[in-house]
């Protein structure tokens, strides 16, 4: 975990976290963002979908990568939560039809989101962002 | 019971013959699901109870298509028991709710 903290506006985070890419470590990471998305007053709904972002993120790196620990960024404001991912990896097929499955599943909970090599470089991240209903 | 290593899932057989699960159908429990479903659905109809599942993402789902798919293959289908709508809102996202038949829904 690199940094948390609080803003004067009383927002919670962010909260950056590294795992190895071991599937069972989702629920880990799961569990940190509903807790951080609750103490930012997002609803029921709003976790839900917010743990469900964060499984198909691990699932597009770990499923996906090339076995290189996974980094995960959760940030939080007023109006949204935005968690992003990323992992060194050797090759990424992005129509591979499980990651199809995987980004439609994000496009259903979430905002917006992408997934994209970074400058052809082995490296990988993903972002996804939750709007707060007011 | 058959339960995996690391994950949250676990997997009973009803006393009809249904496949109760317990816990997430993540990236972890998924395969434990599809271990247990390959054993048996080439002598069972499978059903699957989902009354103790509250957490599913796409890796999850695809154990459940797989065996739709198969059972299809089959001339058979794939019954889920006591969807919950976590399950349900899965199902509707990715458009997959007719692969599947609803024999219950909860919540």
């Amino acid at each position: 975990m690199a940094e948390s903290g609080v803003t004067e506006s009383g927002v919670i985070g962010p909260v950056e976290i590294r795992v190895p890419p071991d599937p069972s470590l989702g629920r880990i990471l799961r569990l940190a963002a509903s807790g951080m998305a609750s103490l930012n007053g997002f609803s029921v709904d709003e976790i839900e979908d917010i743990t469900i972002a964060v499984s198909e993120v691990l699932i597009a790196l770990i499923e996906h990568g090339s076995g290189n620990p996974v980094e995960v960024k959760f940030e939080a404001d007023e109006h949204s939560f935005k968690l992003r991912g990323r992992t060194l990896i050797e090759r990424f097929d992005l129509q591979h039809p499980d990651l199809v499955l995987c980004r439609s599943v994000l496009a259903g909970v979430c905002e917006s989101h992408t997934i994209d090599l970074v400058d052809n470089r082995a490296h990988i991240w993903a972002e996804v962002t939750h709007k707060k209903i007011e | 019971m058959d339960a995996a290593d690391n994950s949250s899932l676990t997997v009973e057989i009803g006393a009809d013959g249904s496949i109760v699960v317990h816990g997430d159908i993540d990236m972890a429990g998924g395969p434990t699901l599809e271990k247990v479903i390959l054993s048996r659905e080439n002598s069972h109809q499978v059903v699957i109870d989902l009354d103790d599942v509250s957490f599913i993402d796409s890796s999850g789902l695809r154990s459940l298509l797989g065996a739709s798919r198969r059972a299809q293959a089959r001339k058979s289908s794939v019954t889920l028991r006591s969807v919950g709508p976590e399950v349900a809102r899965l199902l509707q996202i990715t458009g997959t709710t007719d692969q599947f038949v609803i024999e219950s829904s909860r919540g």
